[in-house]
Order: C-alpha cells, then sequence, then structure tokens
C-alpha cells in the first residue's frame, strides 16, 4: 500500500512536472507581450520622474538665433520655433501629461469602484437611481462637453482633472456592480450578513477585494484612452500653459511649421502614442488574465 | 424589454432640463460677463466705462432674477431663435445649423469609409484565422483603435498633403476637402469594428447552425453570407449607431486640425473668442444631438439582442 502511494505520489510529481513544462512553453508567448510594454511603460515612468535631471537643457531657455533646427549632436531632436531644445522639452513634458492622466484616473477609478460596489450591495432605490445617473452620463459626448467644460472655467490642473473624471467614472461603475452582484451569491457573503457585519464593514472586507484585480485591468485600459483624451484637450489649448512643456501642446505648437520640419510635429506624437499603445497593451493582458482566473 | 426602451425615454426631458439650465449658466459658470463682452466686440473698447456697461446689462435683461432669465431663455431658444452672435451679429442659428450640417457630412462619409474597410477585412480574417492576412488585420486593428487623431493626421497631411501633393489639407471647399478628416476619423472605428466583426464571425463558424448548414449542402458562399456573416452583423450596426453620436461633436479635434467648418470648429472658434450665445447654441445642439443617437443606439441594442429582447421585463 504503501509502495502504491509513492508510486502515486510519484506519478503525481511526474505530472506536474510535465504541467509546469507545458505551462511554461504556453506561458512564455504572452509573457514577452507583456514584457515589451511593461519595460516602455517603466523607462517611461522613471523619465517622467527624474525629468529635470535627465533633461539636457532648460526646456523653456529660448535661443532665438538657432529656430526650428534638425536634429543634431547638440540639439538630439532638434529645436522648436523659440529655438527650445526639443529633446529637453519632450522629456519634461512627459510630467505634466502623465501626472494629470494619472490623477484623473484614480479620482474615476476610485469613484466608481465604491458607485458601482454600493449599487450592487444596497441595490434597491441606491442601484437604481446610480445606475441611472451612469446611463445619462454615458450619452454625453464626453470629449466636447470636458473642453468646453474646462476651457469655461479657465484651463488648470484641477479644472482639467474635474473635466475628465465627470465621464470616465462610469465604466467603473457598470463593472463594479456586475462583478458585486455575481459576489452577492456566494455563501460567505450570507455568512458576513449572519454574523451581523454592517453593509459599510461587508463592502470594504469582501467586496472591495474581489472587484480590484479586475478593475485594476479597467483602470490600465482606460488610462491609455483618458491619456489620449487628455493630450487633446492639451492640443486644443485646455492644458499646460505655455511656457510649460506639455505632449498635447507641443503637437498644436508645432502645426504650423509643419512643412518645414516635419519631425518637430512626428515627435510628441510618437511620445503620446508609444505610451499609450503600451498601457493598453497591458491593460489587455491584465484583462485577460483576471478573465481567466475568474473562469477557473 | 418595453420598461427599459420607456425608462430611456423618460430620462430625456430630465437630460434637457439639466443640460440647458447648466449651458445657460455659461457665462456664470465663466466669469465672462456677457455686456461687457458686448461693448468690447461692438466699440472695440476693452476697458468699457461702468454706465455702458449698466445700460447694456438692462438692455440685455441681465437685471432680472436667474430664474426668470432662464425661462426667457429657454422660451426664445424653444421658438429655434437663439440670438445673435456678438462677433459679426449673424443669426446663431444659421452659424449653428450650417456646422451641423457640414459634421453630419463628414460623418456619414466617415462611417461609409469605417464600414467599406472594416467589414470585408474582418470576414476575410476570420475565415483563416491565424494566415498572414489576419496577422496583418490583428496587428493593424490594434494600432488604428488607439492611434489619436491629432498624431494621424499631421502625418496623414505630410503624407498625401506635401510629399505626394495630391489632397488639399486644408479647408473646405469641394469633396477633395473631405477625404483626409474622414480617413483620420474613420481609422479608429474601422480598427474597432475589424476585430469586432471578426471575433463575431469567429464565433458564429463555430456554431453548430454552421454544421447544419454544411449538412444540408450549402456552398461555402451561402454559408458565410446567409448565416456567419448575418449574425455577426449585428454587433456592428450597434457600434455605428453609437459612432454616429460620437462623430458629431468628437470630430472637434479633426475640424480644428483641418479647418472644416463643421459644428465642434464653431464651438471652438466661439470659445476662443468669448462668444457666449454662440458657445451655448452649439454646445446645446451638440448635447441635444449626441443623447438623441446614443439613446437610439441604446434601443437597437435592445431590439438586436435576443438575450434582452426575451428577457421579461
Amino acid at each position: 500500500m504503501s509502495a502504491k502511494a509513492t508510486e502515486g505520489a510519484h506519478g503525481r510529481a511526474q505530472n506536474d512536472a510535465q504541467r509546469n513544462a507545458r505551462r511554461k512553453r504556453t506561458v512564455r508567448l504572452p509573457h514577452i507581450a507583456m514584457l515589451l510594454p511593461l519595460a516602455a511603460l517603466m523607462v517611461i515612468g522613471f523619465i517622467a520622474v527624474f525629468a529635470p535631471l535627465i533633461a539636457p537643457y532648460d526646456p523653456n531657455d529660448q535661443t532665438l538665433t538657432a529656430r526650428l533646427e534638425p536634429p543634431s549632436f547638440t540639439h538630439l531632436l532638434g529645436t522648436d520655433h523659440l529655438g527650445r531644445d526639443v529633446l529637453s522639452r519632450l522629456i519634461v513634458a512627459s510630467r505634466f501629461s502623465l501626472a494629470i492622466t494619472a490623477v484623473s484616473a484614480l479620482i474615476s477609478g476610485v469613484a466608481g469602484t465604491l458607485v458601482g460596489a454600493m449599487s450592487g450591495r444596497i441595490g434597491g432605490v441606491v442601484d437604481e437611481i446610480s445606475m441611472r445617473v451612469v446611463d445619462m452620463v454615458m450619452v454625453f459626448p464626453d470629449l466636447v462637453v470636458a473642453f468646453a467644460l474646462a476651457s469655461l472655467l479657465k484651463p488648470s490642473f484641477a479644472t482639467i482633472v474635474l473635466a475628465v473624471s465627470i465621464f470616465a467614472w462610469t465604466p467603473y461603475a457598470r463593472l463594479a456592480r456586475a462583478i458585486t452582484l455575481e459576489i452577492n451569491t456566494r455563501e460567505f457573503m450570507d455568512a458576513a450578513v449572519a454574523l451581523g457585519s454592517p453593509p459599510a464593514f461587508i463592502i470594504r472586507r469582501h467586496v472591495l477585494p474581489n472587484i480590484i484585480g479586475p478593475i485594476l485591468a479597467m483602470g490600465f485600459l482606460r488610462f491609455g484612452q483618458m491619456l489620449i483624451t487628455i493630450a487633446g484637450l492639451s492640443y486644443l489649448g485646455v492644458g499646460a500653459q505655455p511656457p510649460a512643456p506639455d505632449w498635447g501642446a507641443m503637437l498644436a505648437e508645432a502645426q504650423p511649421y509643419m512643412r518645414r520640419v516635419p519631425t518637430l510635429t512626428l515627435i510628441p506624437g510618437a511620445a503620446i502614442f508609444i505610451t499609450a499603445l503600451s498601457v493598453t497593451l497591458l491593460g489587455q493582458r491584465l484583462m485577460l488574465r483576471t478573465q481567466l482566473r475568474a473562469r477557473s | 424589454m418595453y420598461r427599459l426602451i420607456i425608462r430611456r425615454f423618460l430620462i430625456l426631458p430630465l437630460i434637457v432640463a439639466f443640460v440647458s439650465f447648466l449651458i445657460f449658466l455659461t457665462p456664470l459658470v465663466s466669469g465672462m460677463d456677457p455686456a461687457t463682452v458686448v461693448l468690447q466686440s461692438q466699440v472695440l473698447d476693452r476697458q468699457p466705462p461702468p454706465e455702458a456697461v449698466e445700460r447694456m446689462k438692462r438692455e440685455l435683461g441681465l437685471d432680472r432674477p436667474l430664474l426668470l432669465q432662464y425661462a426667457a431663455w429657454l422660451g426664445r431658444v424653444a421658438r429655434g431663435d437663439m440670438g445673435r452672435s456678438y462677433l459679426g451679429r449673424d443669426p446663431v442659428s444659421e452659424k449653428v445649423f450650417g456646422g451641423l450640417q457640414v459634421s453630419a457630412i463628414l460623418a456619414f462619409v466617415t462611417l461609409a469609409i469605417a464600414l467599406t474597410v472594416a467589414l470585408p477585412a474582418g470576414v476575410l480574417a476570420a475565415m483563416r484565422p491565424g494566415a498572414p492576412f489576419d496577422t496583418l488585420v490583428s496587428v493593424g486593428s490594434q494600432l488604428g483603435v488607439i492611434i489619436p487623431s491629432y498624431v494621424l493626421a499631421p502625418a496623414l497631411i505630410l503624407l498625401f498633403g506635401v510629399q505626394l501633393g495630391w489632397l488639399p489639407s486644408a479647408g473646405w471647399r469641394g469633396p477633395e476637402y473631405l477625404i483626409l478628416p474622414a480617413l483620420t476619423l474613420a481609422t479608429s472605428p474601422a480598427a474597432f469594428c475589424g476585430q469586432v466583426v471578426r471575433a463575431a464571425m469567429l464565433e458564429a463558424l463555430s456554431m453548430d447552425y454552421m454544421r447544419t448548414a454544411k449538412a444540408k449542402g450549402l456552398s461555402g458562399a451561402v454559408m458565410i453570407r446567409r448565416h456567419a456573416l448575418r449574425n455577426a452583423l449585428i454587433p456592428v450596426v450597434t457600434i455605428s449607431s453609437m459612432w454616429l453620436a460620437g462623430l458629431i461633436g468628437g470630430a472637434l479635434i479633426v475640424e480644428v486640425i483641418f479647418s472644416v467648418p463643421g459644428i465642434g470648429r464653431v464651438l471652438f472658434d466661439a470659445i476662443t473668442a468669448s462668444d457666449i450665445p454662440v458657445i451655448q447654441a452649439s454646445l446645446m445642439v451638440i448635447v441635444i444631438i449626441t443623447v438623441l443617437i446614443n439613446t437610439a443606439a441604446d434601443i437597437v441594442y435592445i431590439f438586436l439582442n435576443p438575450a434582452i429582447r426575451l428577457d421579461s421585463y
């Protein structure tokens, strides 16, 4: 019997080893697809954090004798219409664009998740009202209203965050509510209620830990979209106010000189595109992973 | 199902009331004083004398209680009289509806381009999953969904407007001026639609009814057309109607880049010039039209989705 047991254990170990080997082979490919955007984001994040230390020149230093210069060894990406170093501006600009996106994403994510979790847990009138508000907000032309709102309120960090977040919380609310409704049917929720836990405690202790994964994945997915919206607002003049560098504003400033110096327009555009693409690819991977975990 | 639709309709008057009040408050929110703005534009005086401002305030009815002003404004708007622009004194409605017409043309052309590219691409990609064409469609749509219009537009202008010199890169003087803005706007819907069609086709092709169709002896083309494609088109219809809504105001950035005089551009210029009546009218029109089309899209979705349609509520 003991021989049988060891044989069984041995066989199981062998099975595990085989399964691990197989898993390694299948997992490896998505891993690289995830690593590339992750690496890109880490580089971009590093640049944003240490921007003033990395930038070779002062981003607002004007040299009017060296206007619209093509890339060279002194100015790796050339100079703009006021003779400012494009590389330095690009590096420092990452800060504003990313910071404002991160704050908006955080605010809308937290607000949406709380609304959704409460709506799903409490139900009844609270659920009805908050979901009708979500329906209402979702049919609005968000870009137009955000642009009008931020520019009428005088563009600043706070007004842009407000204008963008007003619309951005709804998908989180829908997702959080859907998952909460699912969790409601689980036994540990009945147990928590039977033990007399107050609703706020249940949401904090049982609901939130269960919805945080998908919400984070969605956060990554929405971050790229949000960065594009915010850079677009700044392209329209609702962003960092000149002379402060900002990706969208750099793009707008470069436009009149597009024929003469095409790189001037293409470079900030590429920065926005690459950042948004990396975050989105990462978000898709995370989403896939949480969905797989939910299924298993 | 009918309760769901009725609920969608009941919410509309609420939105209109809410939005119109907020838009009415535009001058208050922005700290712009309409009387001062009018005087500035009329006499080109940066600092009009206070007595003149007071007189203009009385003339514009700004000394009355806020709710009365709102009622009067709403009454005028409902009759189609949106006032006159502070600049040039044209009737606002002419400006706004002219812009709306341009935006609508642009939106329909964009949608047409997006669908003509995405439908065949998605279907062909799904026919042979994993083939080079499928990979091309997948990678292309992945990039196309994300690329922002203000990044794509300069690239297209540089390529077709400057390098090749085939197309005009700004303005609105003929059909050829439509092409670059519409291409820019169509990229992201086309990419997304391609993904959706591909996924829907793959799902439809794996269904039992496809095996039945094959067993019945239907030819490949008929099988695809009559069974797979028909089911795969449902999400496309919903998505297209939602895009139409998004394109009315959402073309704002593209209209600014290509100097297309659409409604987004009208709003942009009005905000730059502090032209309050035009800001209010164009915002109102964009919001209401978007809300209406979006609601219609929701209802189309409810009708087309059997899971919801057959639900009892």
